[in-house]
């Protein structure tokens, strides 16, 4: 049979196959046999249809799409008949060469018959219509010359004639056909597509086969499968496993399972919706001992002005409706501008409605919460209960003289032990004696500089007083002194005989007019502190008025303590830590208080040692005076408070009062009445009653009793020192402005 | 030795936790987190150190109390919010997935969390619950006037408007309102229910719609808490009336408009369950229960059912409903057409001086103008006991026509206009009728006693309507009364004020007093003392008397001035200077009251000066 088939005619193949798929239908057992042939028979058909199946793949424009059926008969036919189609050859030379239909002469039936290809030199077309012959090479290369490249006999192709930009354009409105036009390389011209060309790339461009004859839908042709094509051997002779064909046990049990619980019930369709009601009486059930959280606080109930009509003199005018206005939103202490409707058919909706809701619903989940305890006390009840100045009397009420200092500011003054004389310094070098009752000058003394501190003796039987200049202190004896104090205050500080000098020298010299040339208008004693101390800032007695402390200098002030017995002077300090602003000597004991600018620090001179710190937390102290029985010390600061210190308590003030308005400058207690006074830079003198109570457990009385108010204020400075007259509730004040007041009940 | 205490182990720095922290040691969502914090109550607190709740850091940021977040952790709501989570999931991916089935039996296994507990918790006893319902009763009320849109589902705009329905309703029944208050921004309502003052704020009837920068989740979750809240509360009152909860309602009619009206209000068949509750709160709840049915039954005739009163909407309203009043006003309106209603107006202030004020208007029947807001007055007219009638377009089931023949006093919101074409019949229906102002309704609630209806008249610019809700005593008080001249006598501008106003008294020995003080008072002001000399030739005081009694009069003024002008220096001078005496602490606190003090008195006295002011701008 396979020799048969291949010596056979090639027309009578399609029908074989049939006959063959027949016959493997009819006879199974020579099954191996037809296949081989049928393999072999297509070979042979490939081997000699060879340049013949190139045409229907290329050929595009076949004309019988309608008979594909016959078409596909035929194609074996046209095979057969290759020799006899010559005289139908086309010379004219086509990329795709047309297929004209004929009728077989020997089948007679229709048939397609291609136009011959001739096999010389003209058959190619690839290559005989491209007159440049300057082969694949960048056409560049001939950008700067007239042609473009060389025909097939070596001759120039010329550049076409170009148009400029106009030309281009016009052409594409001009010419229908321009839109189908590519640019070819090789002659540099615009070229006509063909509607071949053109359909090609209409579909590639549209993503389809570029074959226009391929059908995507064709049948299939079913090789082993299908009908007549069932095998019926098995592949393997192993005998089936039982699962196969019996119902799985564990499969089943688990079936059961789920069979039983839907039976019992466990397993419902869908879960119960819980049967309990959407409300019902829920405080029913006892609650929890849990003390239930705080209620949120509750909004403002509204007022006279949120009514719709309220009364007129609630209307907001232009000017505050501006303001309100201008305020944040969160800074109005407001949410709403009253308005007047004159009936509430006028009144429109809310516009905040909802975002006043939402920000009381903030408040409620966002802003925290304090519990604030709301005191509903008087305000009043919070002063306290003091006793009544009146009750408290005498203490300084009026002015009742005033001396005046000409144009310096009255710096310090002094009173003497008997309460009659004051003496004041300025700051022209003016020291003045004058009467506390009159206040008529009695003496005058003249130096040179500031006067920095005066001082009284404060010892009885003798009159003396001390003012400090710069680098100087000079004694002075009051004129119109009875003889026997005179002739005492002469021998104590210009003795006629000199005490033997000390065994230490002092840089301090103590130089005194002899008794016989003794004028009470020049010092009668003058102590000459080191070169270059700067003024005495201060000067202190001790209670015997034999010994005298002086402060002196601005940055580093050195402390120095005379005694006037013995003209000695000496230094008790020889390294003290910040720097000194004041010192003072305890009323009672030997003891001696030295201020810095924070501390204050409480020494024993007996045994030469610190006793005390105490810290008043002021930034710089400024003043400072410890009460006649020794246990209470004040100390007032430039930044405008004053601290009480009870010495047997602690070393932090017991308290701390601030009412002056500017800084203190002063501070003196009365060494009998229970008063003290402070003055300030703000032009006032505050007098406080002060009891001090012997047993330990009753605290210190402060009362304030009065604000004496007359001295003015300049250059930022106001009453500079205070004192008090001894045996008399009397203060006199020593101002800026020049003028020393005396203060009476 | 002491152990050694390590930093951030004990303390603030414990007892406190910040949001962020919270959030981690939650795992849930910031959403999850606040909704959690807005069912739960749970709110930020501020420490006393900042720095030392935060670890040193001073960030700002809020804190929360470690232990309330603690208790979070176990919130079963917590749980149920985390469920819904993978449900969530699961549901988005079977939508994915295509898998309708499994979808739909998921959606029925949705895990839903029910608030009970929380309202348990949160409220151990009903009378915490109601103390906290003023907010409730306000977000429900505006939810209940919004529009319905894909944020708002309108089942929720339904369930609002039927609770904001059902407090009404309870009101109502239990005649529990005290005041109202028309304000610009919505109708102020209080109510005392078990002894509890209840504040709600209700808006006016405008569509409303929720701006751009208002939250609206936050808002749907507190409505959640609340709605629950509500219903568990209605039904503690509605069992406690002995009333069945919730109320049914009557679809035909609320469609129609109806209102309140399409609920019907019944009593319980059986007593309500006695063993409900911890004690005292049944004994309150009992109490209350006898007292309204007696009220009840004393406003009602005889003859009457309980049903019948409680059935509010009261389709045919049956004419022997209050006989006393019925058979008594056509009477006087045949004998005296002039004045029909001054008689009933005696009527109760005789009959109801002892009993509360709560049934001030159950003499009158009241029908409504159309521009009049149907749900206002029908609410508070009936809420002190009166009947009321409206048109059609008001909304159905009006009990009353407005050709009834009962009807005292028309509400009527309009400008006069005069009718030429009115029949004979019209006339005078209108002459028996009063034609008053809401606000007049308000006015005699918040005075609790009918008001003269002269002022309140249609057309008549209207007295002021003033806040009945109390304020701080020294507040400024808009109508300042006779009375107050005697006290407030040394003030000068008051009584020129009240000098005035020229309501001297009746009799003569009180209208000579007040004289005389404005007089002595008012040295600058010589029509005053004009005005006064007329007064008193009036009262029969001759010439001479008068001027002997006027300068009596100043000088002890004076005198008394100077006493007290020197008394009140030397006193503050003293406390000045005692105030130097006070710790810094107290210091502090004194100047901050006196501020607000201050504050207080500068405005009281700007109201003060500004009525002066128009006082004499509307004189001259």
């Amino acid at each position: 049979m396979v020799a048969e088939l291949q010596n056979g005619t090639r027309k009578r193949k399609a029908p074989e196959n049939d006959t063959i798929k027949l016959a493997n239908i009819d006879l199974p057992q020579d099954v191996g046999l037809d296949m081989l042939s049928d393999d072999g028979g297509e070979e042979g058909a490939e081997e000699t249809d060879g340049e013949a199946d190139e045409f229907p793949g290329i050929d595009v424009e076949s004309d019988t799409d309608d008979l594909e059926g016959e078409n596909s008969e035929e194609e074996g036919e046209s095979d057969f008949d290759e020799s006899s189609v010559e005289e139908v050859s086309d010379t004219e030379l086509q990329i795709f060469p047309k297929a004209k239909t004929i009728t077989s002469d020997i089948t007679g039936q229709p048939k397609k018959v291609y136009p011959e290809i001739e096999p010389d030199y003209d058959s190619d077309s690839s290559t005989e219509d491209d007159p440049n012959r300057a082969g694949n090479v960048p056409m560049h290369w001939y950008d700067d010359l007239p042609h473009v490249g060389y025909d097939v006999n070596g001759k120039k192709v010329l550049r076409p004639v170009k148009g400029d930009e106009l030309d281009k354009f016009l052409e594409t409105v001009e010419d229908p056909s321009s839109w189908t036009t590519a640019f070819d390389k090789s002659t540099q011209a615009d070229k006509l597509l063909t509607s071949e060309e053109l359909d090609l790339i209409r579909r590639l461009h549209a993503g389809e086969n570029p074959d226009g004859n391929y059908d995507p839908y064709e049948p299939t042709i079913e090789w082993f499968t299908g009908k007549g094509k069932e095998e019926v051997m098995p592949l393997t002779s192993a005998p089936e496993p039982k699962r196969r064909w019996v119902p799985s046990k564990w499969e089943k049990q688990k079936v059961m399972k789920i069979v039983r619980a839907i039976r019992q019930g466990r397993i419902l369709p869908s879960k119960p919706k819980s049967d309990k009601p959407q409300f019902y009486s829920l405080w029913s059930t006892p609650a929890s001992d849990h003390p239930p959280p705080l209620p949120a606080p509750k909004p403002k109930l509204p007022t006279h002005a949120e009514s719709y009509n309220p009364p007129a003199e609630y209307l907001p005018t232009d000017a505050e409706k501006a303001e309100w206005e201008a305020t944040d939103k969160e800074d109005r202490d407001r949410d709403f501008l009253p308005k007047k409707y004159s009936a509430l058919r006028l009144v429109p909706g809310y516009d905040q409605f909802i975002q006043e809701r939402f920000s009381r619903q903030l408040d409620l989940y966002m802003a925290p919460r304090i519990q604030r305890k709301k005191l509903n006390i008087d305000p009043e009840s919070l002063i306290p209960k003091l006793p009544s100045p009146n009750s408290l009397k005498p203490f300084p009420n009026y002015r009742a003289t005033r001396f005046l200092h000409g144009a310096g500011k009255a710096r310090c003054l002094s009173i003497s032990p008997d309460g009659a004389w004051v003496a004041s310094g300025d700051e022209k070098g003016v020291v003045s004696l004058w009467e506390v009752l009159v206040g008529r000058e009695v003496q005058r003394w003249t130096f040179k500089g500031i006067i920095g501190a005066i001082e009284w003796c404060p010892r009885t039987d003798v009159s003396y007083l001390v003012v400090g200049v710069e680098d100087h202190l000079h004694f002075l004896i009051p004129p119109n002194l009875p003889p026997a104090v005179q002739m005492l205050t002469l021998s104590v500080l210009a003795p006629a005989t000199l005490p033997a000098a000390p065994p230490t020298p002092s840089p301090i010299k103590w130089v005194s007019t002899p008794a016989s040339q003794f004028d009470s208008g020049s010092p009668v004693l003058t102590l000459h502190l080191p070169a270059s101390s700067g003024l005495p800032k201060q000067i202190t007695w001790h209670r015997r008025g034999d010994y005298l402390a002086t402060v002196s200098g601005t940055d580093q002030a050195t402390v120095w303590i005379h005694q006037v017995t013995r003209r000695h002077s000496q230094a008790p300090f020889r390294k003290v830590k910040g720097s000194v602003q004041l010192v003072q000597f305890h009323p009672t004991k030997p003891h001696f208080f030295v201020a810095t600018q924070r501390y204050v620090r409480m020494y024993d001179l007996a045994a030469q040692k610190l006793l005390k710190s105490l810290m008043p937390g002021l930034k710089w102290i400024s003043s400072m005076d410890i009460h006649s029985s020794g246990d209470h010390l004040i100390v007032g600061g430039y930044d405008r408070k004053l601290c009480w210190f009870d010495l047997e308590l602690s070393d932090k003030p017991y308290k701390i009062l601030r009412y002056h308005t500017r800084a203190i400058r002063s501070l003196h207690f009365h060494p009998t009445y229970p008063l003290f006074a402070s003055s300030s830079d703000d032009g006032t003198i505050q007098i406080f009653h002060s009891r001090v109570y012997s047993d330990l457990m009753t605290d210190p009385l402060i009362v304030p009793l009065k604000i004496l108010r007359g001295h003015e204020v300049r250059d930022g400075l106001g009453v500079l020192q205070v004192k008090w007259c001894p045996g008399q509730p009397w203060l006199v004040s020593a101002g800026a402005d020049g003028g020393v007041g005396v203060w009476c009940s | 030795m002491a152990r050694i205490k390590q930093k951030g182990k004990s303390g603030a720095a414990k007892a406190y936790i910040t949001r962020s922290s919270a959030i981690k040691k939650l795992q849930c969502s910031i959403a999850d987190f606040r909704r959690l914090c807005i069912l739960k109550g749970i709110f930020p607190r501020e420490p006393r150190h900042r720095k030392r709740a935060n670890k040193g850091s001073s960030a700002p940021t809020s804190f929360y109390y470690a232990k309330d977040i603690a208790y979070l952790a176990h919130e079963p709501v917590l749980k149920k919010l985390r469920e819904h989570k993978a449900f969530a999931k699961k549901l988005a991916r079977a939508l994915g997935r295509g898998e309708w089935s499994s979808a739909k039996s998921l959606e029925e296994s949705k895990p839903v969390y029910r608030l009970d507990h929380i309202i348990k918790e949160r409220y151990p006893s009903f009378v915490d619950a109601l103390r906290d319902i003023d907010d409730a009763l306000c977000l429900v009320s505006l939810f209940a006037s919004l529009p319905s849109s894909p944020k708002l589902p309108p089942t929720l705009i339904e369930n609002c408007s039927r609770l904001s329905a059902e407090w009404q309703l309870y009101i109502m029944h239990s005649r529990a309102l005290r005041k109202v208050f028309l304000s610009i921004k919505g109708v102020y309502y209080e109510a005392e229910v078990m002894e509890q003052t209840v504040n709600w704020l209700v808006p006016y009837q405008f569509t409303q719609n929720i701006p751009t920068d208002v939250d609206v989740r936050v808002m749907l979750t507190f409505l959640e808490l609340y709605q629950t809240l509500l219903g568990f509360v209605f039904f503690k009152l509605y069992t406690d009336a002995g009333l069945v909860y919730p109320p049914s309602l009557d679809d035909k009619r609320d469609e129609s408009g109806a209102g309140v009206g399409a609920f019907s209000l019944q009593t319980a068949g059986k007593p309500p369950p006695n063993s409900d509750g911890p004690p005292e709160i049944t004994a309150e709840g009992k109490k209350i229960t006898e007292k309204d049915i007696r009220r009840t039954i004393k406003s009602i005739s005889s003859g009457l059912t309980e049903i019948n009163d409680i059935e509010v909407p009261l389709p045919v309203e049956s004419p022997q409903d209050n006989d006393a009043d019925d058979d008594f006003v056509p009477q006087t309106s045949s004998r005296e057409p002039e004045q029909p209603t001054v008689l009933p107006t005696l009527q109760s202030l005789l009959s109801t001086p002892q009993t509360t004020v709560t049934n001030i208007f159950s003499p009158f029947t009241f029908y409504l103008s159309r521009e009049t807001s149907r749900p206002l007055m029908e609410f508070i007219v009936r809420s002190f006991g009166g009947r009321i009638g409206w048109p059609p377009s008001s909304g159905a089931g009006s009990p009353i026509e407005e050709s009834d023949e009962r009807i005292t006093h028309i509400i009527i919101d309009r400008p006069l206009v005069d009718r030429p074409e009115e029949t004979e019949g019209e006339k005078e229906r209108r002459r028996k009728r009063k034609y008053v102002q809401p606000q007049w309704i308000v006015d005699c609630v918040n005075a609790g006693k009918i008001l003269l209806e002269d002022p309140y008249e249609q057309g008549k610019t209207l007295p002021p309507h003033l806040s009945p809700f109390e304020q701080d005593p020294g507040a400024y008080e808009p109508v300042a009364e006779a009375t107050n001249q005697n006290v407030a006598e040394d003030e000068m501008d008051e009584v020129v004020s009240d000098g005035a106003d020229s309501n001297f008294g009746d009799s003569t020995e009180v209208a000579d007093d007040v004289v005389l003080q404005n007089v002595t008072s008012s040295g600058e002001y010589p029509e005053l003392l004009r005005a006064a000399e007329l007064q008193a030739e009036a009262a029969g005081v001759d010439f001479g008397t008068f001027e002997k009694k006027v300068d009596q009069a100043r000088k002890g003024m004076l005198k008394k001035g100077k006493r007290k002008d020197s008394r009140n220096e030397t006193t503050g001078v003293e406390e000045n200077l005692n105030k130097m005496m006070m710790s810094r602490k107290q210091r502090k606190l004194y100047d901050r009251m006196k501020f607000g003090e201050s504050k207080r008195v500068a405005e009281r006295t700007q109201l003060e000066q500004r009525k002066k002011e128009l006082k004499v701008a509307s004189r001259s």
